[in-house]
């Protein structure tokens, strides 16, 4: 059976684990391949106006798949961890499909919800497995590969590897460095998605600077520096882009942070004032917002990454002189 | 001729959306001379326009050294000069505004299309900001409604140093400011309060939209086009409670921190200037466009050619079509799998 894997939103986060497992069931695991122009245009034609970016761009890479494949893989991911939960996009992603006019193949929607426990969790694997396979252990056997792949996957990105050179194979050009560090906080399907960003991490390198991202730091940092906040947020991967951005503020560990949002975004718009607060001060590392829409122009990145980046080591040579 | 020594200078560049500067300094960082017209929609005429005017302006014996250009068309007139440096407007102005006065902490700088503002401290940016897609409140809209109430863009200050008070007028959106000022010009407000009205909306929404969340520490500089009113200057100086300096040359400050940051470049790195001299106003440039058509992206290049020769070619994604990066990318064939 074929199997469509939309190369967008969670895929970032979690693509080696469900490869493997579906693959390991016999299954054939197609992609979409990565955004292209196309598809930002065909899944904003077929999304609500409301809608963010990525839910759009996920939309098109959906139209992308819909020939090619017998199936979709959807999962609603409704909570990762316990008493938090994802983002109410990712909630109702299953239902929000439905309203796209054109006829898709069927779906696969598991729920994930590991707020009602590991045992609700095992329940809802198996019962995927078994459209694949009806031996209990070939389907645990196969997650566990999954499993395994995952973690191999987070111990390349904490070696500092970054998804697109990982799950893409695409290598970046060496550049001349020029000692700079930028941490760049967002939204792993904004940050790493190459049309998103308009290549944001290309041209940051080719600028001669190094990019850390939350996928290459420590799970128990991010955590440690999340519960800062004076109130647990709701979202689990919110609760990431803080914890990060805490980090990079409290050990001033990079030289300055870019922070991508989607302009729609209603998690993103909340977590940008509070990282803005506390980066406010005087001493505090700077920070540069960057908004994406399906409007972004190229020319309006380029002139303030440009600026972002002329700043940080304009600064940096001040200090030396 | 030959016995006198020629003095060394840099020419910056600024080309935006509604006017085109050129600056000439010397090594001391003086303005020698400089030009300040509007762009047109003409970007390449308008440099080379700006050239002829800047070589009979020019005193005496001089020799550029080097060059640099910043604004939306950087690129483009980079390659119609042959620049030295291109540099993005944000940091030309904020190397200018570091020039001009070391001591500043703000820069508010209002342009045609664009406004941003730049907080330095020493004379370094410590941070900045840019208005995003939307124009409200830059110098394109008061043009348009200058043209509007009929009123010549340079008188618009006059009239609103005029008026005691400010009408009300909502500045969030430009389309917006446009029907409440005519619904008060309907209900028989005075020009000159309309004006300074709006004058006060657009410092307002200005405030809102880029020093939110910032402290605006004082000696603060207020420059780009829109400083050549007077009415806007008082609206900010009315709304920040302190003294608003504009500089002497508050609207060539982005073709000045070129040629700043054009003598940097060339001190740094010893090497003679790619400056195609004063004549480039006489070559003949063209530019056209087409669709890549290799992936799905389906780009639009640019490009520019002098007489038959292609000079330049940009716009791509994945950058197989530029030429002066030929050097550092060889592989030219199909399109890069790199990222």
């Amino acid at each position: 059976m074929k199997v469509g894997y939309p190369q967008a939103l969670l895929y970032y986060k979690y693509f080696p684990l469900w490869e493997r497992f579906l693959g390991g069931l016999g299954a054939e695991v197609v992609l979409s391949g990565a955004t292209t122009k196309n598809t930002v245009s065909m899944g904003t034609i077929a999304a609500e106006s409301e809608l963010c970016l990525p839910v759009k761009v996920f939309y098109g890479h959906l139209l992308e798949l819909k020939d090619k494949v017998d199936t979709i893989f959807v999962p609603r991911f409704v909570s990762v961890e316990k008493k938090s939960y994802t983002c109410p996009k990712f909630l109702g992603l299953p239902d929000m499909i439905r309203s796209i006019n054109d006829e898709l193949p069927p779906l696969i929607t598991p729920k994930i919800d590991l707020d009602k426990g590991w045992r609700e969790y095992f329940r809802t694997i198996h019962e995927l497995g078994s459209n694949f396979s009806s031996s209990k252990r070939k389907i645990f056997s196969a997650y566990r590969a999954g499993v395994l792949a995952l973690r191999d996957y987070h111990n390349q990105l904490q070696a500092g590897s970054t998804p697109i050179e990982f799950l893409e194979k695409k290598k970046y050009r060496k550049v001349k460095k020029t000692g700079l560090k930028i941490g760049l906080a967002g939204h792993p399907y904004n940050i790493y998605d190459t049309y998103t960003s308009m290549n944001l991490i290309k041209r940051l390198r080719e600028m001669g600077a190094e990019v850390e991202t939350a996928e290459m730091l420590d799970d128990n940092i991010i955590k440690r520096e999340a519960a800062r906040l004076p109130k647990k947020l709701f979202w689990t991967y919110e609760k990431e882009v803080v914890g990060t951005v805490f980090h990079w503020a409290h050990t001033h560990s990079v030289d300055g942070i870019i922070y991508v949002l989607s302009f729609a975004c209603g998690p993103d718009s909340l977590i940008q004032v509070i990282l803005e607060h506390e980066l406010r001060s005087d001493t505090a590392l700077p920070m540069m917002s960057l908004v994406v829409d399906e409007h972004s122009g190229e020319a309006g990145l380029i002139t303030r990454v440009e600026a972002f980046v002329d700043m940080l080591q304009r600064k940096k040579m001040a200090q030396l002189c | 001729m030959g016995d006198h020594i020629k003095e060394d200078a840099f020419l910056g560049i600024d080309v935006g959306s509604v006017s085109t500067n050129l600056a000439v300094i010397n090594v001391k960082g003086e303005v020698l001379a400089y030009i300040y017209r509007r762009t047109q929609g003409q970007p390449i005429k308008a440099v080379q326009q700006g050239l002829k005017e800047l070589e009979s302006e020019l005193p005496g014996d001089i020799s550029i050294l080097g060059v640099g250009t910043t604004g939306s068309a950087r690129y483009l007139s980079g390659v119609v000069v042959g620049a030295d440096i291109v540099k993005n407007e944000i940091t030309a102005h904020a190397v200018a505004a570091g020039h001009v006065a070391p001591e500043v902490r703000t820069v508010l700088e209002i342009g045609g299309q664009d406004s941003k503002i730049i907080l330095l401290k020493d004379g370094i940016v410590v941070d900045f900001a840019m208005n995003s897609v939307c124009a409200a409140g830059t110098g394109s809209f008061l043009d348009h409604q200058s043209a509007r109430l009929g009123i010549p863009i340079e008188e618009f200050g006059d009239y609103a140093l005029k008026a005691d008070e400010g009408a009300q007028i909502a500045g969030r959106c430009s389309v917006f400011a446009e029907s409440d000022m005519i619904h008060k010009q309907q209900v028989g407000y005075g020009l000159e309060e309309i004006i300074y009205g709006l004058c006060q909306a657009l410092v307002r929404n200005y405030l809102n939209n880029l020093a939110k969340g910032k402290d605006l520490l004082g000696p603060l500089v207020f420059q780009g086009g829109v400083a050549a009113n007077s009415g806007m200057k008082r609206a900010f100086e009315a709304a920040l409670n302190t003294e608003v300096i504009i500089p002497k040359y508050y609207n060539v400050m982005g073709a000045i921190g070129a040629a700043l940051l054009a003598h940097e470049s060339m001190m740094f790195e010893e090497r003679k200037t790619n400056f195609k001299g004063f004549a480039a106003a006489d070559f003949n440039y063209k530019t056209s466009s087409f669709s890549c058509g290799c992936c799905e992206n389906n780009c639009e290049i640019i490009k520019i050619k002098v007489d038959d020769k292609v000079l330049a070619r940009w716009g791509g994604r994945c950058g197989k079509w530029e030429l002066d990066q030929a050097n550092r990318r060889r592989d030219t064939s199909g399109v890069s799998s790199s990222v």
